[in-house]
Order: structure tokens, then C-alpha cells, then sequence
């Protein structure tokens, strides 16, 4: 099979079930409805599942980029698919207090702040590519 | 020129191998909140200070550690490439 995706094809896929997250939790009037913290913690732990799993596939692509702007892409795409299930979470986890929920918003808020990070750093060496370096002061990639 | 495709600079082949195994640790870590990319990045961390004060600030003292500590980082970034497995 020679099919293969790339990152915009993975938030895509990914993106869904955080929607879905927002869709479950406004569905019933509050987490001590029946069968409402079951259905959202079941979701929570998709999502869960989700992020971490893109997450790594960042990293991976980041690691195979050809160059900065490849990989300042991918972070800064990652920063936003966990921005996008903060926004959903940040109402939420008062609602489903007692359903996982404020642990998964840490776990991505922790998971968005690392793909800051990285952007960041990349950022910055973007800019010090510009820079003068003294010659002979770092080894040699030929 | 050795088999990795890296000749010698002030900082050693051997110094740009040992940073970029713990670049990669940390950087392209599946987890980035796990223990070991935090250490590998504390690791990196005081060994690129370590570096800058022994060999840079003597020889080049006009050279600022976050230019050093960039320059650093994209060169370990091109040698993980060119030395993946």
C-alpha cells in the first residue's frame, strides 16, 4: 500500500472527536444527569488517546523536516489543534468536574505548551541562521 | 572526512554526537512531559553551558550563549538527519 498521509490530513481525522467532546458535554444539563458522566469520560479518554497520538506524529514530522518553516508548521498546527479542545474544555471541566475532565485539560494545556516551546525554538534559530558566526568554532556537517 | 560526515571544529565530533543524542530525546520525544525527556533536556541543557563556558567565552568572548545555544540546536537537528538510522 503506498497511501500516505500528512499532518493536515491527521488534525483532520483528529478534529472530530474533539467536536464531538463539545457535542457530548452540551447534551445533557449536567455531569449527575444518568449516563452523562459516562458518556463524557468515555469521550474524554478518546480525546486523551487522540492528542497524545498527534502529538507524537509531530514530533516524528518534525524530526523528518527538510527544513525550519517545515517544522515551525508543524508545532505551530499542534499548538492550535490543543488550543482548539482547550477552548471546548475550559467550560467544561466545571461542568464534568468528577469525569476526568480537569486532568485532561492539564494533560493539554502541558501538551500545548511543549508544542510552543518547540515552535518557539525553532523560531529562534530561523532567526540566528541570519546571524555571524565565528568560523571553525563548531564542527563541519559535510 | 569520518564515516558520520562531520569534521572536526573547536567543539568535537564527538561533543556534536553526545548533544544531539540528548536533542533528540527531549525534542522529538513522543511524551514531552515524561521523565526522561525532562532529564535528557536538563542534561542538555547543563552540558551546553558546560561547553560554552569552557570553549567559547576563552576564544570568543563577544559570542552571546543564546546565539551559541541556537546555533547549536539547529546543527544537531542536521546531524540527527543526516545520521538517522
Amino acid at each position: 500500500m503506498k497511501a500516505c498521509l500528512n499532518f493536515s490530513d491527521i488534525l483532520e481525522v483528529s478534529q472530530p472527536q474533539i467536536n464531538e467532546m463539545q457535542r457530548i458535554g452540551n447534551s445533557y444539563p449536567d455531569a449527575a444527569a444518568p449516563g452523562a458522566c459516562e458518556a463524557f469520560t468515555r469521550q474524554v479518554r478518546l480525546v486523551e488517546g487522540i492528542v497524545v497520538q498527534t502529538y507524537g506524529v509531530a514530533a516524528a514530522l518534525a524530526k523528518k523536516a527538510d527544513d525550519l518553516d517545515e517544522v515551525s508548521d508543524v508545532w505551530n498546527r499542534m499548538s492550535r489543534f490543543c488550543q482548539s479542545a482547550l477552548r471546548i474544555l475550559a467550560d467544561l471541566k466545571h461542568k464534568y468536574a468528577y469525569c476526568g475532565t480537569p486532568q485532561l485539560y492539564d494533560l493539554i494545556l502541558d501538551y500545548k505548551l511543549a508544542a510552543d516551546k518547540r515552535y518557539k525554538g525553532v523560531m529562534e534559530e530561523a532567526t540566528c541562521q541570519k546571524m555571524e558566526f565565528p568560523k571553525g568554532l563548531l564542527p563541519k556537517l559535510n | 572526512m569520518s564515516e558520520d560526515g562531520v569534521s572536526e571544529g573547536a567543539i568535537t565530533k564527538a561533543e556534536l554526537a553526545e548533544l544531539a543524542d540528548l536533542f533528540d530525546k527531549f525534542e522529538f520525544a513522543f511524551d514531552p512531559i515524561s521523565t526522561s525527556a525532562k532529564e535528557a533536556e536538563s542534561r542538555f541543557e547543563d552540558r551546553i553551558r558546560e561547553i560554552f563556558e569552557q570553549k567559547v567565552v576563552p576564544a570568543y568572548p563577544q559570542l552571546g550563549f543564546s546565539i551559541f545555544c541556537c546555533k547549536v540546536r539547529s546543527l544537531c537537528r542536521e546531524y540527527l538527519k543526516r545520521n538517522a538510522p
